[in-house]
């Protein structure tokens, strides 16, 4: 077998542009009525998002062309970069919405918890294929030990996104262990603490009860809102543009309760094709994981794998409220300027290690 | 560059990542499903309510106008006073306004403001004024919407018949319930889409059906008619301290009836309130609201047509016209009255103990005679005395346009021997209502056409326009035309010169039967006294029935109940253009003989 330089996967671009594309339109439909209230400019969240987009293109045109292997030696240095500026925002970091999270340059904003995401599926692909015996136990707590610093910059403000990249970190020690057992131990170890972790703080409970029964709840208020806005798409929607729970019912409409808009205008059937189009994305990442020319390669799509499929699956579980409200954008839709940027950085990265493909192979 | 191998396992555990999290998202799309078609409708709802600003928009009721276009209910402005939440920026001065405007406890209005609504009635049916000053504060988030209330002109005139209407224009007893149809007309809504702001989206646009108004209902009653014989009922109610006094007027050629009253009546424009009586009572007893309901019940109920009584001696009317039409008695046939007839083990006494001796048939009618009607109405037998009944409609109702007619109390006929027939023959041991005699002795009158009581007239659309003539089941022929006017003849004399005496009046040729009868337990001696009476007696146009309930002292029917019909008929047979007949009665008697 020999490693050749093909063409990108085409399939994953083609399907990366077509999110983008119906990102945008849905994130103008959603937010023109927030940005007229509030800036006078129903373009307002489009234009910035239409910005970050347009970097973000020239981004994963850049990196898809670059030899993902040069990217080994940057690994280090850039998850250094990405604790420097967690807590560089922890220290002079913006506010918005209650939260630290952004760092400010000039007219730009910048989230760190964004690109360290990225910066972490790099780290981990590059740690654990450098390693000469990267099955043992050893590697796991290496792994875990160099994530920890990053989850907990990142958790002191922005839980969510802490534990994104701690299911990143165990999803792709997961695949790169050979043995299933441990992994079970370590979801036992994780829901061990996070019954501890909720029952420490009376206010977490709460967000329990809410869950359970959002409509008597103050805070349950964003819930129930994105539940009408759901219930009321019904078969086929309202139409694009036609939601009236994004007027200002559902709060912030264009952040992480986008879905819900989604579900309202293009019904059930627009909402479900809308995640199976996830799903084939997550099945082009895992056909590229798996024919990847090597080990660091196919983790990073992996990785990528798990990132995408662990927002879009914790978005929509939110939003319909299967799980208790934590605050996490869906990708490629949301609004955020940092996210979508490294979105399609990330794109492009799957897109270089898809040009490194094996032939002839077969494990199915 | 160290660069791991890339082993199967590696490619396996990414496949089981990859099926775990299309497992994931499988589950979600089924959690979708659920979300967005079984609970589609609830969420649905919920959503659209906290959209929708629907304020509906009342149509004007019908008004419902006499027979010569007197309006008897009507409706005024009144206003809605409600709150949108959303719009409100004062909250304190809206409660204080409106607790001060609307002389509520600061306690409900506040609760009402500060409820999350989107929009929260505080208060209806407010005199205009009051709106209107409301308004004039120009309060955000306060909205003063007119619509209409209903109105009686002329206060409890008639209140039995026309009935009510609640606070939603519902009719609730009367004809305002019977004809609700006709009078109702469309509510009106406007519907407007708006956003968390309350603010009214203007491309989603306000849809507004505009409220059809109801329909006019034209009735027979007659407002003078109907004025004149509530206070002929009042006064004699007072004069015999009788608990209650019902008439009747109607015309026996086509069932359209002129007036109906059971005083006391009570006030349209506020019939919640009990009558002073009752109400003092209930202000002692500290009624509870059930006995309160009930007392109200008994205030608005129409005697004529809810109550059920004896008739007594009127009904014999109805056993000299089946005696005639079957041909067992006629006018010439002679009988010998000695104060009682035996029947079977019974004897059954005549009002005069001292008996009416020998007497003719139509002197039988005259006296009133108990043995020669028992003689007829066996004469009949149970079976044709039955079979005139079903006939002449007393086993119906009467079908009149007014809700909660009573039916006929009457034996089953296989329960009826000898004894029971003798004493339905002069109208006793059985119930039917005062609207079912007066429809039934014209009838008989009329020419022998059964004809359906009613008030109903015409519907017309609220700028005049006729739109529908009610019609009403009548023409059936229940006894001959000979029949008839052998009723005519007989019923002119017992008012000429027989029981009926006191509602002669000079001049006229009136026909009629006195009744006086005795409610159960007979050993209580409460007496119901009454007259029918009906003019020109060879033409009828006009029919009253007078009924006194338990009146004091004198109960004989045609002492005190016949001359309120010889009162009322005095000043109604001018008022109907029913010329007095110069020529004596005793020459057109002798005519017909």
């Amino acid at each position: 077998m020999k490693d050749k330089i093909g063409k990108p996967d085409y399939s994953l671009l083609a399907v990366v542009l077509f999110l983008t594309v119906f990102g945008l339109i849905t994130l103008y439909s959603t937010s023109a009525y927030n940005g007229q209230v509030r800036f006078h400019d129903s373009a307002y969240y489009f234009k910035k998002q239409l910005f970050a987009t347009a970097l973000g293109l020239l981004s994963m045109y850049l990196v898809s062309r670059l030899d993902y292997h040069m990217l080994m030696r940057g690994a280090i240095p850039a998850y250094l970069i990405s604790l420097g500026l967690s807590g560089a925002v922890l220290a002079v970091g913006d506010s918005y919405n209650g939260s630290r999270r952004w760092l400010s340059i000039g007219p730009l904003s910048f989230q760190p918890a964004e690109y360290a995401k990225l910066a972490v599926i790099l780290l981990l692909a590059c740690l654990v294929s450098s390693r000469k015996k990267n099955q043992g136990f050893a590697t796991i707590f290496i792994v875990m030990g160099a994530v920890l610093p990053i989850v907990a910059l990142v958790g002191t403000n922005n839980l969510s996104t802490a534990v994104i990249i701690l299911g990143i970190a165990v999803i792709m020690i997961f695949i790169s262990n050979p043995r299933y057992l441990p992994f079970v131990w370590i979801a036992l170890a994780g829901v061990g603490f996070i019954a501890v972790f909720l029952s420490m703080q009376q206010y977490r409970l709460e967000r329990l009860a809410v869950w359970k029964d959002p409509e008597n709840f103050d805070k349950g208020f964003q819930t129930v809102q994105g539940l009408y806005a759901i219930g009321s798409g019904g078969v086929f929607g309202k139409g694009l543009g036609n939601s009236i729970q994004k007027l200002g019912f559902v709060p912030e409409a264009q952040n992480d309760m986008i879905f819900s808009v989604i579900c309202e205008e293009l019904g059930l059937v627009g909402a479900a094709i809308l995640i199976l189009v996830f799903g084939f994305m997550l099945w082009r990442f895992m056909i590229i994981a798996t024919r990847a020319a090597d080990l660091f390669g196919a983790l990073i799509a992996a990785g990528i794998m798990g990132h995408i499929a662990l927002q879009v699956i914790l978005n929509v579980a939110v939003v319909t409220n299967t799980i208790p409200n934590t605050g996490i954008t869906l990708p490629f839709i949301s609004y955020g300027g940092t996210s979508v940027l490294f979105l399609l950085s990330e794109m492009g990265l799957a897109l270089s290690v898809s040009r490194w493909q094996k032939e002839n192979f077969c494990i199915y | 560059m160290p660069q791991g191998k890339l082993h199967i396992f590696h490619r396996k555990k990414t496949i089981v990542v990859f099926l775990a999290c299309i497992l994931a998202l499988i589950v979600l799309i089924g959690r979708l499903g659920y979300l967005m078609l079984e609970r589609a409708d609830y969420y649905g709802d919920k959503a659209e309510d906290l959209h929708e600003r629907e304020r509906p928009i009342k149509a004007s009721r019908g008004r419902i106008l006499d027979a010569n276009g007197t309006v008897l209910a009507d409706n005024k402005t009144v206003c809605t006073i409600s709150v949108v939440h959303s719009q409100v920026t004062e909250p304190e001065k809206v409660i204080s306004v409106l607790c001060d405007e609307l002389g509520l406890s600061e306690e409900t209005v506040q609760k009402k403001v500060e409820k999350v609504s989107s929009m929260e009635r505080i208060k209806s049916n407010v005199e205009k004024e009051t709106g209107d000053k409301i308004r004039s504060y120009e309060l955000a988030g306060v909205k003063v919407d007119e619509d209409y209330k209903r109105y009686y002109p002329f206060g409890s005139l008639a209140s039995k018949v026309l009935g009510f209407t609640g606070s939603d224009n519902q009719g609730i007893i009367g004809l305002e319930v019977q004809y609700d149809q006709v009078l109702e007309g469309t509510q009106g809504k406007i519907l407007t889409l708006t956003d968390a702001r309350g603010i009214e989206l203007p491309e989603a646009g306000e849809s507004r059906l505009e409220p059809i108004a109801g329909d006019d209902l034209q009735i027979s009653l007659d407002y003078n008619i109907q004025k004149y014989i509530e206070q002929e009922a009042l006064r004699v109610k007072e004069e015999k301290q009788a608990d209650s006094v019902s008439i009747i007027i109607m015309n026996p050629q086509n069932g359209e009836i002129y007036g109906m009253t059971n005083v006391p009546e009570f006030d349209l424009n506020d019939p919640f309130t009990l009558l002073e009586g009752d109400a003092s009572q209930a202000m002692q007893e500290e009624l509870t609201n059930e006995a309160k309901q009930e007392k109200l019940n008994q205030m608005w109920r129409n005697g004529c047509i809810n109550d059920t009584y004896e008739p007594g001696s009127t009904f014999k009317i109805i056993t000299a016209s089946a005696g005639l039409e079957a041909g067992v008695v006629s006018l010439q046939d002679h009988f010998n009255c000695p104060g009682f007839k035996i029947v079977e083990d019974r004897r059954i006494r005549c009002h005069k103990t001292a008996g009416h001796g020998a007497e003719s048939f139509l002197e039988a009618v005259q006296n009133s005679c108990n043995p020669v009607f028992i003689e007829v109405g066996l004469r009949l037998g149970v079976e044709r005395y039955f079979r005139y009944l079903a006939q002449f409609g007393l086993l119906k109702k009467t079908g009149i346009d007014l809700p909660g007619e009573a039916g006929t109390i009457m034996h089953k006929k296989e329960n009826v021997g000898q004894v029971e027939l003798a004493t339905m023959s002069f109208g006793q041991s059985f119930q039917i209502t005062p609207i079912q005699l007066a429809a039934t002795v014209s009838s008989l009158v009329n020419g022998g056409k059964r004809i359906t009581p009613h008030f109903g007239v015409s519907v017309k659309s609220s700028d005049g326009v006729l739109k529908q003539v009610l019609q009403y089941p009548a023409g059936e022929q229940i006894i001959s035309e000979e029949t008839s006017e052998t009723m005519q003849y007989i019923l002119e004399h017992v008012v000429a010169d027989g029981s009926g005496n006191k509602a002669y009046l000079e001049g006229y040729h009136i026909g009629g039967k006195t009744a006086t009868s005795e409610t159960l337990p007979r050993s209580a001696h409460i007496y119901i006294s009454s007259f029918v009476g009906f003019a020109p007696a060879d033409d009828p146009q006009v029919l009253g029935l007078c009924i006194i309930n338990h009146p004091q002292g004198v109960y004989y029917g045609g002492t005190i109940a016949a001359p309120v019909i010889k009162r009322v008929f005095s000043n109604i047979l001018p008022y109907l253009g029913i010329e007095k007949d110069l020529e004596d009665l005793s020459e057109t008697g002798t005519e017909n003989d």
